[in-house]
Formats: structure tokens, sequence, C-alpha cells
């Protein structure tokens, strides 16, 4: 196996706030991202996401553990690091307001050392490529939420990155706007690029990511594809069913290998927990004159629900 | 060089948006008359022009340690601090970059000195070193950027830059000799004065202004690069370090 794009071993943050007990921000966290993998990091507010980012953006230190970007340490090696990334933190800020879209993006864009040359044709591309073309002209801080959003990531492909890491970057946007940019994100990796995508949005999850990592209180809770996740909670598929009887219910529920039968609007959902069951089911349920069958592991939101729903509104 | 221009181009545009960083062009014909009142009252037309060129270094080093002062802290709270670190540029050229830009636009100054002395009581620069007048201005205004870069990495430190701005530039018009040339000060204050570049380009400016010969006009040119350059080493490295302690604690980014 070559050089991960991002390689994160035994990585702790622990933030010290004055007069307050210490925090454990990342605790012993592990992680290799091969390159051209869009990965996701899905948790709740304050488990650790952005200071996963932040620290592998060269712009905050670990307590302990060691990450490393295409080889690079990312705290002995910033230099080499640093060209390597584009970054792109959500929210609304991180932009010169005052500035025009166009400004903006020829300032970042010099900071990656383009020519003025260079700078000038990026910046062109990328305000076309996120769709800014008609206001790129116009001052920043005339933008909607949406258009502020795309900017950043505009700002984030400036320096042709090889690693990209998006923190909630869809934050604002528009359905439309945030199925476009997962198009964006599908080229970009079509392009070689590794993308680390840190959301909430387990739609955005789903179907843009290639791997996803739980992580919750900075731990890692589960690494897997977003479509073989749901065998962390359930190793076994689910059938939801339409038309059949009570009766048939209830001999489905007494099969061996059946583990729950839940009726709902004129269906149900039959869960199993044993190899072989599922066949068996889908059997009786023909014979039944079932008419409609599906059957389905559960979704990337299930598993994160059942796997960090005690957290509730809690930070 | 690419992150100085960055800067430099950056910190245009947002004067150009935003012009309210070149206040003290504002006071600086204010200062102007001022001084140029005291010196007539006092029977000295002979300091005229020196009443002059006062307001000229006053507002590049008011202009550029206001300003450095607020790029940093002003880049933490919109978020713009932790993308431009992540960036392969230096920190203290951008700064650097932006603070040029300034004191080259506080330049403008001297042009407002010279109008207003000219229309209010008929005063008219001096010019007779031309030369070693506007290389002069120049290499202050370099100068004056590359000791706001030392200061702006102590400001990041405090939660009041604002404060030690103010506090900050009365000593210094003092020991530079912006207005009182530093050989009548107290001879005690003169070895310190030495080490400030802002006491060789006032002496230089007064000097250019007069029709007798400039002595060592090279050697003190260095001495304000020489000395601007040292600062913005300092500041340089000082910026590193106040960055480190930043990443380490976590304080890049404000809430």
């Amino acid at each position: 196996m070559g050089t991960p794009a991002v390689e994160i071993e035994e990585l702790s943050r622990v933030f010290e706030p004055r007069k307050k007990p210490p925090v454990v921000a990342l605790d012993d966290v592990s992680l290799a991202i091969p390159p051209g993998e869009i990965h996701g990091l899905l948790g709740p507010n304050g488990a650790g996401k952005t200071t996963l980012v932040k620290i592998l953006s060269t712009v905050l230190l670990p307590t302990s553990g060691r990450a490393r970007v295409l080889g690079h340490d990312v705290v002995d090696e910033t230099k080499a690091v640093r060209p390597l990334l584009g970054i792109v933190f959500g929210g609304e800020r991180g932009l010169y307001w005052r500035l025009t879209g166009r400004q903006n993006l020829a300032y970042w864009g010099a900071l990656y050392k383009l020519s003025a040359r260079e700078t000038k044709a990026r910046t062109q591309q990328l305000i076309e490529r996120v769709g800014l073309a008609e206001r790129a002209d116009e001052r920043v801080e005339t933008y909607s939420r949406g258009m502020k959003q795309r900017l950043h990531l505009a700002r984030g492909l400036v320096g042709d990155a090889t690693v990209l890491f998006l923190d909630e970057p869809t934050t604002g946007m528009d359905p439309l706007a945030a199925r476009e940019f997962r198009t964006l994100i599908a080229e970009l990796r079509d392009e070689g690029r590794t993308i680390l995508l840190a959301t909430h949005d387990m739609v955005e999850a789903e179907t843009v990511c290639d791997r996803v990592t739980l992580i919750d209180r900075g731990k890692v809770v589960a690494t897997e594809s977003p479509r073989t996740l749901g065998q962390v909670i359930s190793r076994f598929q689910r059938i939801d069913v339409e038309g059949v009887d009570a009766a048939v219910l209830g001999e489905i529920r007494a099969l061996t290998g059946v583990s729950g039968v839940t009726e709902a609007d004129g269906g149900a959902r039959i869960e199993v927990d044993e190899e072989g069951a599922t066949r068996v089911v889908l059997g009786r349920l023909v014979d039944a004159g079932a008419t409609s069958v599906k059957t389905s592991l559960p979704s990337l939101e299930e598993v994160y629900v059942q796997l960090i729903d005690d957290r509730g509104l809690e930070l | 060089m690419r992150a100085f221009v960055a800067g430099f181009g950056l910190e245009l545009r947002i004067v150009r948006a935003a012009p309210d960083a070149l206040i003290p062009l504002v006071t600086a014909p204010v200062f102007a008359l001022i001084f140029l009142s005291i010196v007539r009252e006092s029977g000295r037309p002979d300091l005229q022009a020196d009443a002059l060129m006062a307001p000229v270094l006053m507002t590049l080093w008011w202009i550029a340690l206001q300003n450095a002062g607020n790029m940093i802290t002003g880049d933490r709270w919109q978020a713009l601090l932790e993308p431009l670190l992540a960036t392969p540029a230096s920190l203290a050229s951008v700064l650097l970059g932006r603070i040029v830009a300034l004191t080259c636009l506080g330049l403008v100054s001297f042009l407002e000195v010279w109008a207003i002395g000219e229309l209010v009581y008929g005063v008219s620069i001096p010019f007779e070193h031309p030369v070693a007048l506007g290389l002069t201005l120049l290499v202050t205004a370099l100068a004056t950027a590359g000791v706001s870069v030392a200061f702006a990495a102590v400001f990041v430190l405090t939660r009041n830059a604002y404060t030690f701005t103010n506090s900050l530039s009365y000593p210094l018009y003092l020991l530079g000799g912006v207005l009182v040339p530093v050989a009548i000060l107290p001879g005690w204050i003169q070895p310190v004065s030495s080490v400030i570049f802002m006491s060789w380009s006032a002496d230089l400016l007064r000097a250019s202004l007069k029709p007798s010969p400039i002595d060592d006009l090279w050697q003190r040119l260095g001495m304000v690069v020489l000395l601007g350059a040292i600062s913005f080493l300092i500041g340089r490295a000082l910026l590193f370090h106040v960055m480190q302690r930043m990443r380490a604690k976590g304080e890049l980014a404000a809430a």
C-alpha cells in the first residue's frame, strides 16, 4: 500500500481553559485515508470533528500522537504540508466582506504563490465552477450565506490542493446548491484529490463519501463505507413489506431468526438476527401475496442515531 | 516576495473599499497648522520647515501602528487568521506588505502639509536636497512598517491593543526627535534615541531641507533601513513564537 493521503496515529488533543477543567476534544484517534478517497467525518456538535480538521490543517497542535498528510508531519513539516492543503471552514466568516469575491480569491491565490497570470486564470475558472460568475465583482457583504459558502469552497481550491479539508461546507446552502456541491465534490475526487468532509448532513455523507468515520466525545466510534456501516448496529437486512395481513405477520414473528416485527401505516418492518432467516421470511411473504417487499440495511442516519442518540442536545 | 505583494495588494483594496485606516491623513494638516503657529508665534521662522515635517512622521507612525495593532486581531475575529496560517505564505511578509501599503499611502501627508503651509501661511517647503528628501521619506515609510510588524506581534498578546498604540506613540515622537531635535534633548536620552530609526529619519528630513550639504547621507539612510530591517526580523521571530503559542493553546480562532 502506498503512502496514505492522511494518516492519524493515536492523536489526542486536550484543551485547558482558564479556571475550568480540561476538555478532551480528541482521545487517541487513529485513522488512515488513502489517496483519492472522499472520507466523511460525522459526529454531533463538540464531537471533535473541527479539532481534528484544524490539527490536520496545521493550525492547531495536538497534545499527543502524530498526523501526516501525504507522508509529511503536520507539526514538524508545516512548510511541506501547507502547499498540499486546501481548507474550507464553515460559517459566514473567513472572507473579506468589503472586497469582491474575485478580489478575495486573488488574494488567497497569491498566498499560494501563484503568479499574477495564474491567479487571474484560476480565479475566473473557480468563480465559474462554483456558480458565482454573475456576482464575482460585487462585495462579499452583499452575498447570501450560500454564496459565501461557495466562495469559501473556491478559496479552498485556489491553491490546487491535493488534499481538501471541508468543515461543514454546505451550511447555509439551499438544497439545489447543496446538490451541485456534491457533484463538485465527486468531480474533485475524480481529479485525484483526497477529501475529508466533516459534516452533520447524513444525506451528504451517504451520497458522496466512500467511507465515513463516526466520531463522538473525541473517540472514533466506527469507520466504514456508508453502505456497510449499518452492520455496526445490525449485521442483517431489514424487510419492509406491504399488503400482508396481521395473521401472516404473526406467523413470521414466530419464525426462528426473526427478532422483531413492527406494524405501521398498512405495512410492517421485519428485522432478522440470524443467517438465512431473510430467505425464509421472503419466501413466506411471497406465498402470502405481499404487494411490496423491500430489503435494506439500516441507513447512515439510523446508525448515527443508534450510536450517538444518548447525547440529545447535550454538548 | 509574493506574500509581501499579496499583502500590499490586499491592503490597497481594503483601503479603497473602506478608507478608515487613513484617518490620520485628516489630522496631519491640523497638526501642521498647530506646529506652524507655535514656531511663527515664537519668532522662529527658521523652524517652519521642521514644523511641517513633524506631522508627516507622526502620520506615518500613527497609520502603521494603529493598523498593525488591529490587523492580526481583526483577521482572528473574522476567522481569517487560521486559513492564512494554513497557506504556504509567511504571515510576517503578508503583514509587512499590508503595512507598507498603508505607510506609502501615509506619504500623502507630505503633500497635505505642503499645501496647508502654502495656503494658510504662505510657507513653502524648501526643496534643497530633493533626492535625499525623497529617499528619506521612502526608507522611513519602509522602516516604519518593519517596526510595526514587531509591535503587531506583541499586540496579539494583549486584549487591548488600542491602548498600547496610543500610549506608545508619544514616547516615540519624543525619542525620535520628531518635532524637537534629539540634539537638544537631555544628554541621557540621546543614546536611546540613536537606536530608534525615526531619530535618524527626522534628522535627515530636516537636513534635506537646509541648504548646507548633508553629511554621510548614505550611511544615515542605511541606518534607517538597518534599524527597520532589524525590527522586522525581531518581529518575524516574535510572530512565529506568538503563533506557535496560539497553535498550542488553540487560540488562533476567536469564539
